[in-house]
């Protein structure tokens, strides 16, 4: 991970990257749930990184999984990620959407805030745009 | 980083003590401990495996929510359904981080598996204190644990829960009864109101915290040692905790 804040900020909502990532590529505030502040990661806990995923929207709360499977949602690239579920402070897990579980609050159950595939049990991310830094 | 040495409050007599909260518990029948340099530090304590268990509508996944007011939508959560929960909680300024595990539902056509109990250390056992029918399947829920679960030791904690709903068909005397005669833990609660809820989980997580073998094996690896201050026989109380 490069280590500037320059360097890791491309596409999507540059301006408010500055000060979340820190010079390791850590997350220097605490990630918090929008809706409900619960803590989901401690601050320096994750590591920033970018991958295309497709996240369904939050606040939609039909048409989330249709029966032709058809989803409405956006592709994010800014995650924080990170190798061990046990890293979260809180977060809630669904029930499997293929081979996705989608990460959620733990104590609202907002979401998805992030994505986590059963192929790779070492990485589980929660994008940048899902959630707030405190 | 170690445990304090902490003084046995599950005591029979425990109806004479009315603990509101934990804290207030706390500063009442705990020594107050000198900060030692653990405090200052985020360590985590262990990783618990607690499950939830109880018939179908008796409030098993809203203990689980810290709204339960209809002001939020479960949304996302209602749609797919939820798998299980990593949550933090601080036990005497440590922080234990607990997997929780709902049956979300399953318990409904008997389809829990072994591997649902497997590990577990610590499990909640909900009935509903307006419906007699999932206080009498208590029993059920009892052998299904003997049956699967791969510990003896297992700390158990019974939840009557929707206190704040009239018309009890159970009341509290028959739940403390029924916890004594079964070594569990008691507590009654209101997901609705918050209502013991967050007591629930942190008298479970004490409890095994004084189960020396129920989590040491579980901080190998992860740099953490604990045991060496802990009372051998601080795990084999067979009591029951009341907290209302």
């Amino acid at each position: 991970m490069e280590s500037s804040d320059h360097e890791v900020c491309p596409s999507e909502g540059c301006k408010d990257r500055v000060g979340l990532v820190s010079e390791d590529g850590k997350n220097s505030k605490s990630v918090v749930c929008q809706r409900c502040s619960s803590k989901v990661l401690s601050p320096g806990s994750a590591q920033f990184t970018e991958k295309e995923l497709f996240l369904p929207f939050m606040r939609k709360k039909t048409g989330i999984v249709e029966a032709k499977g058809i989803v409405d949602g956006d592709t994010l690239t800014a995650h924080w990620l990170v190798d061990d579920m046990y890293t979260f402070e809180n977060v809630g897990f669904t029930k499997d959407v293929g081979k996705v579980k989608y990460l959620i609050c733990a104590d609202c159950e907002i979401g998805p805030i992030g994505w986590h595939c059963l192929d790779d049990k070492k990485s589980f991310y929660v994008a940048l745009e899902r959630v707030s830094h405190v | 980083m170690s445990l304090p040495v902490k003084p046995e409050v599950y005591v029979n007599d425990v109806d004479a003590h009315v603990f509101h909260t934990r804290w207030e518990k706390k500063s009442n029948v705990r020594p107050v401990r000198t900060p030692t340099a653990a405090d200052m530090d985020d360590d985590v304590l262990t990783t618990l495996k607690i499950l939830i268990i109880g018939e179908s509508g008796v409030g098993k996944s809203s203990l689980l929510l810290r709204f339960t007011d209809d002001t939020f939508d479960p949304e996302l959560a209602a749609t797919i359904g939820v798998d299980f929960k990593v949550k933090t909680i601080s036990v005497d300024g440590n922080k234990a981080k607990l997997a929780i595990w709902d049956t979300a539902g399953q318990e409904r056509f008997r389809t829990l598996t072994p591997s649902y109990y497997r590990g577990a250390q610590g499990v909640i056992l909900v009935y509903d204190v307006t419906r007699r029918d999932t206080f009498s399947k208590l029993d059920n829920w009892l052998n299904e644990l003997e049956t699967y679960c791969t510990r003896n030791d297992l700390v158990k904690m019974l939840v009557g829960n929707k206190i704040d709903k009239e018309n009890h068909e159970v009341d509290r005397s028959e739940g403390l009864k029924f916890a004594r005669k079964h070594s569990m833990l008691f507590i009654e609660a209101s997901a609705k109101t918050r209502d013991g809820v967050q007591c629930a989980f942190e008298e479970l997580v004490e409890k095994i915290i004084q189960t020396p073998g129920l989590w040491e094996s579980e901080t190998q690896g992860r740099g953490v040692r604990l045991s060496d201050q802990q009372q051998g026989g601080g795990g084999s109380c067979g009591g029951y905790c009341s907290l209302v």
